[in-house]
């Protein structure tokens, strides 16, 4: 039997913000445990929530990037449930009215035409402290750090297809939501967060088959991965002509696997209501115009304007907008040295492929883009040659020296002095009669070998151009 | 100097002239405070050293040529109201030695206005009634009979005259019926006029913040100090826009008292005659009393009991044994819960804590929670309407006399007793509760109830009518 497979995901974000959601306390990572927290965030009897106006605006900003409709009125409920990281016993969470609703953004399906994915809803809500269980011994502890970062809880409608689709959601989200500068989305940090459903149903069939929930996916690789696991796994259930359990699964990264979280019956009824502390969130529609004309400009955007203004390839502007930081990059790096086409190919090429093996976003790495510029500005000035520069960025990249530090520091000056190179000219000459033979009896392409030769015996340090300068000038005499 | 016979302005000004020193008049209050709590059991902690010190740095600051409106003016809290230097214990045996890290923003201003807080006063399980006979440390005395209830400890307080001010909460009447039962005046305010920030409140749309004394004078004086917004509790945005307090002074003549006949008949019997005879002398003193309707009562009374009861299950679920209280051996966290949550409520406290649970539940919500919504609605319409017609309602506080002390009411009987004060919570509307005659022995109370932020037209026909009854103030000894 033939199935196909219904996803839905729920992503939740982190806002990028100075302060947490009802406090004043800093929404910023810090290692050490529950310092930034108040009696607001901690859930004292009598220290009531107020809200954070700026993470309103953040999240009127995410909504309508994903082409939301806004909802000028707006309030926060209560979802009630006991558990030791919500200090309050309950989340404030906007459950019956989200800021955002009927939304959608677009994606390329698996036979690679565009797909519009509908986003059924756009809300805030709290995030939870941590628990964090001791090394030694059976102690649970929490670090509260986290309760009442503010979030945004982005759900698609059951309109994906596959994992791949799904994976491409999450990174087409992921680069509008960083475009947009609400948040970082880095999901091994954890800012950016996704829970899946999933059901197969027999092709044809209009009614949806029993879900499941997947969590605790902490890649996009695993979201793909936990996804075609389960699909497996429902499909062997349903050939056997059995019934798949509405249940929810934890993704197990270790070994590739799920296990079940709890069943149905341990489903939660979260017992909302609107909570009586907070007045409602109201907007004009002034205010979202406003917010609307102030939307940072994404990437299909600022591509085009790469392309327009820097006369970019369109692949070389897809690739640089993949991300908004390497975008950025790239910019940055062009205020200084103003030679898009070189500086695309240095950022595409050496520096991405650094980047990818560090396991860093581009405003991560301590190589800067001014020291990009810094580095091609010495290729053209003559003193390193472009083999060189490869080396030294990779050098500065790791050791977080500045690139004109490391050509000092390693003696990679290149040579370019008349006198020294003559006499390294000189003994390649007489150590190849045979290509200077074939030159002169017309074969000039020999002169690359030459050339190869003495950079060689330099250890790659001689200036090229004035190698073969030098050569052609003593052969030809 | 005889605390009862002379008002607060009149206190706070010998205090400022360095007739008498905070000090002096602190000590004394103090040994007050003890004697009368042998019998009386007002005080869940009497502050002794540490009001000592605060009078001296009043007296200081006098010395240096300060004036403050409350100079050395004693004052009681109620033990729901976090006060950083006493232990704040909230009704519940769990947090006897439990230091708030905050005080309440209304404590804030009465210590900033040089009141002095002598001690922290007893109240229901976590302030859940309006009888104190919920206490863990057992009930207030009623200072008329020592069988009896008190229905407040700080309208004890000031009904024996060791304290010139209480400072206490009311959610469905606690505040006014202990008004009513000691013969003071009691004020809950206009929803949003005092800040709650750092009050346990079980219900955070009903629950304010309000005072007690011997005056409609002495609790706008109070009502002063402490009204106005606040930026830790968001209901206050109605004060941003307003001068904080009672207002300019208000002529009371021709002041149209609306009496709703019909709700008299709820009354315990003998208590109807008081509110007859109260209807004349109002009328002889030159207010108009004009025949209307609230038929809403019983329904408002079943509405704040659903919407308190849900709202007090989430506001306690804080209480987990986590963060707060002791935390219990258990085998799981289930178990945790509920040893910790079992020790931390007493029964009142988890009776209501299960029936809120249940009516959010689902299958309840729809028809009681939202139901209860939509009446509360209806009921601020009635009342709304009503003052369309009149300047100020005329109610009931309490429907029966003080409770016996020894006796366990049954918890209905002990719910319904609210039937007059628990509507008014409803609307938000600002509610004086002041003597309106005597049953018996017994002090009776009415409620005044006026339009949004009438408090000084309230407290101007409280202190007129005082006058002209004679029978106030009660001299107990």
């Amino acid at each position: 039997m033939e199935f196909e497979v219904i996803i839905g995901l729920e992503v939740h974000v982190e806002l990028q913000t100075e302060s947490k959601l009802f406090c004043a306390c800093p929404n910023r990572f810090v290692p050490e445990p529950n310092v930034n927290t108040c009696p607001v965030c901690l859930g004292f009897p009598g220290a009531f929530p107020r809200l954070n106006s700026f993470a309103v605006q953040q999240a009127l900003t995410a909504s309508l990037a994903l082409n939301c409709e806004i909802a000028l009125f707006s309030y926060f409920d209560r979802k009630n449930y006991f558990y030791p990281d919500m200090p309050k016993g309950y989340q404030l969470s906007q459950y019956y009215e989200p800021i955002g609703s009927g939304g959608h953004l677009m994606i390329e399906d698996d036979q690679g035409n565009l797909k519009k994915v509908r986003i059924g809803r756009v809300h805030m809500e709290e995030d939870a402290g941590k628990l964090v269980h001791a090394l030694s011994g059976d102690a649970s502890m929490v670090d509260y750090n986290r309760s009442g970062v503010p979030l945004v809880e982005i759900v698609t409608e059951p309109d994906l297809r596959s994992p791949g689709e799904s994976r491409r959601y999450l990174e087409q989200l992921k680069r509008i939501l960083q475009y947009a500068r609400v948040s970082d989305c880095k999901m091994e940090e954890g800012s950016l967060r996704c829970d899946a459903n999933i059901s197969l149903r027999p092709v044809g069939r209009e009614t949806f088959g029993s879900k499941t929930e997947l969590k605790n996916m902490n890649s996009f690789k695993a979201v793909e991965r936990s996804l075609e696991h389960e699909i497996k796994r429902q499909g062997e259930i349903l050939r056997r002509g059995e019934e798949v359990i509405t249940q929810t699964l934890r993704w197990e990264e270790d070994k590739q696997e799920t296990i079940v979280m709890r069943g149905k019956l341990e489903a939660h009824d979260y017992r909302c209501f609107t909570d009586p502390e907070l007045p409602p969130v109201e907007l004009t529609a002034e205010e979202v115009e406003k917010a609307l004309a102030a939307l940072p400009e994404m990437a299909e955007t600022r591509a085009a304007r790469f392309i327009s203004d820097f006369s970019l390839p369109e692949y070389d502007a897809a690739v640089l907008t993949s991300s908004r930081c390497l975008a950025d990059y790239f910019e940055a790096c062009l205020e200084c040295y103003n030679n898009p086409k070189v500086v695309s190919n240095w950022v595409m090429g050496e520096l991405s492929a650094l980047l990818k093996n560090a396991g860093l976003e581009a405003d991560q790495s301590s190589f800067r883009a001014e020291d990009l510029a810094d580095l091609l500005k010495m290729i053209d000035e003559g003193l390193i040659s472009g083999k060189i520069a490869k080396d030294v960025l990779e050098k500065s990249f790791q050791s977080g020296k500045p690139p004109r530090l490391v050509v000092e520091e390693e003696g990679l000056l290149q040579i370019s002095d008349h006198s020294e190179l003559e006499a390294v000219v000189g003994k390649v000459l007489a150590e190849n009669p045979d290509s200077v033979e074939k030159y002169r009896s017309g074969a000039t392409k020999v002169i690359g070998f030459l050339v190869g030769q003495v950079m060689k015996e330099t250890g790659g340090k001689a200036n090229p151009g004035l190698v073969n300068e030098l050569l052609v000038k003593k052969i030809e005499g | 100097m005889e605390l009862r016979k002379i008002s607060i302005r009149q206190a706070a000004e010998t205090v400022n002239s360095g007739e008498v020193t905070a000090e002096g008049l602190i000590e004394k209050t103090l040994e007050s405070c003890s004697i009368l709590n042998e019998g009386l059991n007002i005080f869940t902690q009497i502050a002794g050293i540490d009001a000592l010190e605060q009078a001296k740095a009043i007296d200081r600051k006098i010395e240096k040529g300060e004036k403050l409106p409350l100079a050395g003016v004693p004052v009681t809290v109620k033990d729901d109201l976090c006060y950083g230097v006493l232990p704040t214990g909230f009704g519940s045996p769990a947090f006897k030695e439990f230091f708030s890290p905050y005080t309440a923003t209304a404590v804030e201003r009465l210590m900033d206005a040089g009141a002095i807080v002598v001690g922290k006063t007893n109240l229901d399980d976590m302030s859940m009634g309006s009888t104190t006979a919920s206490s863990p440390d057992g009930p207030t005395i009623n200072p008329w009979d020592p069988e009896r209830t008190a229905g407040s400890a700080g309208a004890a307080a000031v009904a024996t005259g060791i304290c010139m001010l209480a400072l206490e909460s009311d959610s469905g009447g606690a505040l006014r019926q202990g008004a009513s039962h000691c013969g003071v005046i009691g004020l809950r305010p206009t929803a949003g006029q005092v800040s709650r920030y750092g009050l346990n409140t079980f219900c955070s749309s009903f629950g304010q913040v309000g005072v007690t004394a011997i005056s409609g004078e002495n609790v706008i004086t109070a009502l002063e100090v402490i009204a106005g917004f606040d930026e830790r509790d968001a209901s206050t945005a109605v004060c941003k826009e307003r001068a904080a307090g009672a207002g300019t002074a208000v002529d009371t003549e021709g002041l149209r008292i609306g009496y709703p006949a019909a709700a008299f008949d709820h009354l315990e019997p003998g208590l109807r005659e008081v509110f007859e005879q109260a209807r004349e002398q109002y009328s002889a003193a030159g207010f108009e009393c004009i025949d209307l309707e609230l038929p809403l009562l019983p329904e408002a009374l079943q509405a704040y009991y659903v919407i308190s009861l849900a709202e007090s299950s989430s506001n306690h679920s804080r209480f987990d044994g986590i963060r707060f209280g002791a935390v219990e051996e258990a085998g799981d966290l289930e178990e945790l819960y509920s040893k910790s949550r079992g020790s931390i409520l007493g029964r009142e406290a988890r009776r209501r804590s299960i029936f809120g649970t249940h009516l959010l539940s689902q299958g309840s919500y729809d028809l009681y929670y939202r139901q209860a919504l939509r009446v509360w609605n209806l009921v601020r319409r009635e009342f709304a309407a009503a003052l369309g017609q009149c300047d100020l309602l005329m109610l009931p506080a309490a429907k029966t006399l003080p409770g016996r002390a020894a006796a366990e009411a049954d918890f209905l009987d002990a719910w319904t007793e609210d039937l007059f004060c628990a509507p008014v919570s409803l609307t938000g509307l600002p509610s004086l509760c002041l003597p309106a005659g005597q049953a018996g022995k017994f002090p009776v109370g009415l409620q005044l109830i006026g339009r949004p932020f009438s408090e000084g037209i309230m407290a101007a026909v409280c202190d007129r009518m005082i006058r002209e009854i004679e029978l106030f103030p009660y001299g107990i000894s």
